[in-house]
C-alpha cells in the first residue's frame, strides 16, 4: 500500500508544480548536461585518436601500434612516475598538514586569523603561485641572497669561513636544485603549498556548518572531560566525521595535483617533464602526427590519475583498519607536542613565504638594477607597469569579459538547480554524506546522486586529456565560434566550484521562512525572488567571485579552446614567466592576485548596502549622534 | 472558517505517529502536547503543505469544507507562526506586513495606508520604518503575528510560538495573540509543551502518548 501511496504523491508532486518549479527541473537537468557533454565528448575526441583513428590524418583504422610506439619512447616511465609520485605526495603532504593544523587550531582564536591569511592564496592562480615561489626560492632569490649575506657578514667577522671567490663582492648563487631538479620536489612543494589552504579551507567550511559545529562542541566537551587533550579529541572523534565530507573535493585534488600543468611546466624539470606537460608539448607539437602519441599519452595520463586515486582509497582502507584500536586505545595525549610543533613549524614557513613572496614581488615589479645577492634593488621606477600595464589592456578586458560571462551563468544555473533541490527536501548530497533520503523523491534521490557525480566529473578527469579532444570536436565543427568555445571550456571548472560554495549556504536557509512566505499566499516563484535571493545575496556574490577567480587563474582550457587567438592575463603571464624579464612577471603576478582580490572585496562590501536596512539605518544613526 | 481533520493518521515510514478526527470551528484553539518526536511538527508541516518522506499521512483535511489534500502550500491559505519571529531582515517593519497583504484590491496608497493602520492598532506606528533587528524580542513576536494576519489566513497554526519569549512578555504575548485570533474568528491548532498556553488557550486539549 505504501508503495501505491508514493507513486500517488509522485504524480501530484510532478501536477501541483508552478511553471518556475517545472524550470529549475530544467536547469538542474541542463547543468548536469553542461558538465558531462563537454568532458564525455572530450575523452571520445582522444580516445579515437589514441586508438589510430583520426580522419583528418587520413587515419581510418584502428590499432594499438600508436601505445607500442609511446611506451618506446626514451624516459616515459619517468614522466609517468613524476606524475603520479609529485601528485601524491603533494596531495599527501597538504592533507596531513591541513589537518594538523585544524587539530592543533580547531578550538583556539588563532582559528580565524589562519583562515584569513590562507584565504588569499586559494584565490591566486596556481601560475602566479609558481612564479612568485621562484622569485623567492630559486638559486638566485630573495632566500638565496638572504643566506648568502648572513654567511658572507659570518665569515668577514670570522664566525664561519665561507668560501669567497676574490673577497666578498663576487658572491655566487649557491647551486642548490631549486627549481627544475629531476626528481620533482620544487613540484611537490609549489603543489603542495597551493592546495593546503584549499584542503584546510574546506574542511573548515565543513566544520562551521550550524549543527555539526553543535555536534563537535559537545563531543570536544564529552572527551576532555574524560580526560582527552584537544589534538587527541580531533584526531578521534572529529576528523572521523569531517573526512568523509571533504573526500571528494580531496579525490579533485589529488586529481588535479597528478594532471597539473602550469606547476610543473613553470618550475619542474625538462628532460624528461611530467607526463601532463609532455602532453601540452606533444599536441602543441608543429608535426600533425604528434597528435597520435599526444592522444595516447593523454589516456596514460588518465590511467596515473586513476592509479593515484586508486593508492588513495586503498590508503583509505587501509587506515579504516587500523583505527579501530585507535579509538580504543585509551590513551589520552596521543602525538600532542609532536602535533604542536610541526604545526606552529607549518604557520611559521607559510608567514615567511607569504611575507618574502609579497616584499619580493613588490621590490622585483618596481625594480631598475637588482643584482644578486644584493638586498634591495639600486633604484625603483614606474616603467615596468607602465609597459605591462599598457600591453595587458586587451588580455584584461577579455579576462574580465569573460570571466564575468562564466561566472554570471553559472550562478543563475547554479542557484536555480539549487531551487530544484528545494522542491522537496535536501537531497542531493556534496561530499558523500546522504541524509537519510527524503524521497518524497526517489525521484530527487537518483537525480542528487547523478549530480554529485557530475559535478566532480571535471575535476577528477585530468584537463590534458578531454581537453584535447573537445578542441577537436570544436574545430570539426563550429570553428569560428571562439568564444563559445572558451566559454564552454572555463564553464566546466567554474560551474562546479560556484555550485559546490552556493550549496553550503542555500542548504542551510531556515525553510521555516518560505512556509511563512507560502502561508502568505506567496508562490514559489515569489519566494525565491523576494526572500531567498535577497536574503542569500551575499553568499552569492561569493560564489560569484569565486567564479571569477577560477576563470581568472584558467591557463590550460583558454590556452587549448582559442589556440591561442585570444589571449587572458594568465596566458599572458605564463609566457611571460618563460620567458622575459622577472620585473614584468612580477607585475602579472601582482595584477592576477589584485584581480580576484578585487571580486572578493566587492562581494564583501555590496551586501552591506543592498538589501539591508540595518545598513543604512546604522549609518542614519551614527550620523544623528555626531550632528 | 473551520478547518477539519478528517480520520487523519501520519506515518514514519509504516509505524503510525498519531490519528487525528477533530474539528475546529472559527475562534477556537486546538492544543496539541505530547513528547518529542511524537509527530506534533509533522502534522503542522502535514497542514501547511510541506508533508516530507519518510512521513506520509491518510485520511482528509478540509479548510472551510474544502479538501487541501492536494494542494499546493502557497494556495492554503494556512500561516504559521513559529517560536522565532522569523521577520525578513532585508524589509523593514513596515515592508514586513506590506509584503504579507493580498496583492490584490489595494494599490500602492493603501497597502501604506493598511500596514499604518494595522500598526497604530496595536500602537506600534513608530516601529513602522525600522529595521527588525532593532526590535527587543517582544516587538518582534507582535509584528509575527500581525504579519501572519495581514496575509488574511483561513487557518492559523501555532508552533511553540511563545517558547523563547521572557515570562513577562510571554503573558502579555499569550492574552494578546489569542484575543487577536478570536476576534477574526480564526481556527488555530496550537502545539506546545507550556500547561499555561494551554489554559490561556481555553480550548479542547490532545495529549499524545509515546507509543
Amino acid at each position: 500500500m505504501s508503495v501505491l501511496i508514493s507513486v500517488h504523491s509522485r504524480t501530484q508532486w510532478l501536477r501541483n508544480m508552478t511553471l518556475f518549479q517545472r524550470i529549475t527541473l530544467s536547469v538542474r537537468a541542463l547543468l548536469i548536461l553542461l558538465l558531462s557533454l563537454p568532458v564525455l565528448a572530450g575523452l571520445v575526441g582522444v580516445v579515437l585518436p589514441a586508438f589510430g583513428y583520426f580522419p583528418a590524418l587520413d587515419a581510418h583504422n584502428f590499432t594499438f601500434d600508436v601505445f607500442g610506439r609511446l611506451f618506446a619512447i626514451d624516459g616515459m616511465g619517468k614522466m609517468m612516475l613524476l606524475s603520479f609520485f609529485t601528485g601524491l605526495i603533494a596531495t599527501l603532504l597538504s592533507v596531513a598538514s591541513a589537518f594538523l593544523l585544524l587539530a592543533v587550531f580547531y578550538h583556539s582564536s588563532y582559528l580565524n586569523k589562519i583562515q584569513t591569511w590562507l584565504s588569499p592564496l586559494l584565490v591566486l592562480p596556481h601560475a602566479a603561485a609558481a612564479i612568485a615561489l621562484l622569485f623567492v626560492l630559486s638559486p638566485s632569490g630573495f632566500f638565496s641572497s638572504i643566506v648568502t649575506n648572513v654567511s658572507n657578514i659570518l665569515s668577514s667577522i670570522g664566525v664561519s669561513d665561507a668560501i669567497s671567490v676574490d673577497g666578498a663582492s663576487t658572491l655566487l648563487p649557491p647551486t642548490w636544485a631549486f627549481p627544475y631538479d629531476s626528481y620533482g620536489i620544487s613540484i611537490i612543494i609549489a603543489l603542495a603549498l597551493k592546495e593546503l589552504p584549499f584542503v584546510f579551507l574546506m574542511a573548515v567550511s565543513v566544520m562551521s556548518q550550524p549543527q555539526i559545529k553543535r555536534k563537535f562542541d559537545g563531543y570536544f566537551k564529552s572527551a576532555t572531560a574524560l580526560g582527552y587533550s584537544p589534538v587527541t579529541v580531533f584526531f578521534k572523534a572529529i576528523f572521523p566525521i569531517v573526512y568523509p565530507q571533504v573526500r571528494l573535493p580531496l579525490l579533485a585534488v589529488l586529481a588535479y595535483a597528478t594532471a597539473n600543468v602550469e606547476i610543473p611546466l613553470l618550475s619542474g624539470p625538462n628532460n624528461p617533464p611530467t607526463l601532463a606537460v609532455a602532453v601540452v608539448q606533444w599536441f602543441n607539437h608543429v608535426d600533425l602526427s604528434m597528435r597520435f602519441q599526444a592522444s595516447s599519452a593523454a589516456l596514460l595520463q588518465v590511467a596515473v590519475t586513476l592509479v593515484a586515486i586508486s593508492v588513495w582509497i586503498v590508503g583509505e582502507k587501509v587506515a579504516k583498519h587500523a583505527q579501530a584500536r585507535f579509538y580504543s586505545n585509551g590513551h589520552r595525549h596521543t602525538g600532542q607536542t609532536l602535533s604542536a610543533i610541526v604545526a606552529y613549524a607549518i604557520v611559521a614557513i607559510y608567514t615567511l613565504l607569504i611575507l618574502s613572496i609579497i616584499i619580493s614581488t613588490l621590490l622585483w615589479s618596481f625594480a631598475t638594477f637588482w643584482q644578486f645577492p644584493a638586498f634591495l634593488p639600486e633604484g625603483l621606477t614606474l616603467l615596468h607597469w607602465q609597459t605591462t600595464l599598457a600591453a595587458l589592456a586587451e588580455p584584461f578586458n577579455n579576462t574580465v569579459l569573460l570571466a564575468v560571462l562564466v561566472s554570471g551563468f553559472s550562478v543563475i544555473v547554479a542557484t536555480l538547480a539549487l531551487e530544484a533541490e528545494s522542491l522537496n527536501g535536501n537531497s542531493g548530497n556534496i561530499g558523500g554524506n546522504r541524509h537519510k533520503s527524503k524521497p518524497s523523491s526517489y525521484f530527487n534521490g537518483w537525480a542528487g546522486a547523478l549530480l554529485s557525480v557530475t559535478l566532480f566529473l571535471p575535476l577528477l578527469v585530468p584537463g590534458v586529456a578531454f581537453l584535447y579532444g573537445l578542441v577537436w570536436f570544436q574545430l570539426a565543427y563550429f570553428n569560428e565560434a571562439v568564444w563559445f568555445h572558451l566559454f564552454i571550456s572555463h564553464l566546466v571548472y567554474v560551474l562546479p566550484y560556484v555550485f559546490i560554495s552556493l550549496a553550503v549556504a542555500y542548504r542551510k536557509f531556515d525553510p521555516r521562512y518560505i512556509q511563512v512566505a507560502y502561508g502568505m499566499g506567496k508562490t514559489p516563484w515569489q519566494v525565491f525572488v523576494k526572500i531567498k535571493l535577497p536574503l542569500l545575496f551575499a553568499p552569492m556574490l561569493v560564489a560569484f567571485a569565486l567564479g571569477l577567480a577560477i576563470s581568472f587563474s584558467q591557463y590550460l582550457p583558454t590556452l587549448l579552446s582559442t589556440g591561442g587567438r585570444i589571449a587572458t592575463v594568465t596566458t599572458e603571464a605564463v609566457a611571460a614567466a618563460s620567458g622575459s624579464s622577472a620585473r614584468l612577471t612580477a607585475v602579472y603576478v601582482i595584477v592576477q592576485t589584485l584581480m580576484p582580490l578585487l571580486g572578493f572585496i566587492l562581494a564583501w562590501w555590496l551586501p552591506t548596502i543592498c538589501f539591508n536596512p540595518m545598513g543604512r539605518y546604522t549609518l542614519l544613526q551614527t550620523r544623528k549622534s555626531k550632528l | 472558517m473551520t478547518l477539519k481533520l478528517d480520520k487523519v493518521s501520519l506515518f514514519r515510514y509504516t509505524d503510525t505517529l498519531l490519528s487525528l478526527d477533530e474539528v475546529i470551528k472559527p475562534g477556537e484553539v486546538l492544543s496539541i502536547m505530547g513528547p518529542s518526536g511524537s509527530g506534533k511538527s509533522t502534522l503542522l508541516n502535514t497542514i501547511a503543505g510541506q508533508l516530507t518522506a519518510p512521513f506520509s499521512m491518510t485520511g482528509s483535511i478540509y479548510i472551510n469544507d474544502k479538501c487541501i489534500n492536494d494542494m499546493p502550500a502557497h494556495k492554503r491559505g494556512v500561516g504559521v507562526l513559529y517560536q522565532d519571529p522569523l521577520l525578513f531582515e532585508h524589509m523593514t517593519v513596515g515592508q514586513n506586513i506590506a509584503f504579507a497583504l493580498p496583492s490584490s484590491a489595494l494599490n500602492k496608497a493603501q497597502r501604506e495606508q493598511r500596514v499604518s493602520e494595522m500598526l497604530a492598532e496595536v500602537g506600534l506606528s513608530d516601529l513602522q520604518h525600522r529595521p527588525v533587528q532593532t526590535l527587543s524580542g517582544g516587538q518582534q513576536a507582535r509584528i509575527a503575528l500581525l504579519r501572519t494576519l495581514a496575509a488574511a489566513p483561513s487557518v492559523v497554526l501555532l508552533d511553540e510560538p511563545f517558547s523563547k519569549l521572557d515570562a513577562t512578555t510571554k503573558t502579555q504575548m499569550r492574552t494578546w495573540v489569542f484575543g487577536q485570533l478570536k476576534v477574526r474568528g480564526l481556527p488555530t491548532l496550537l502545539v506546545t509543551h507550556d500547561n499555561d498556553d494551554v489554559e490561556a488557550a481555553q480550548g479542547h486539549l490532545i495529549e499524545i502518548e509515546t507509543c
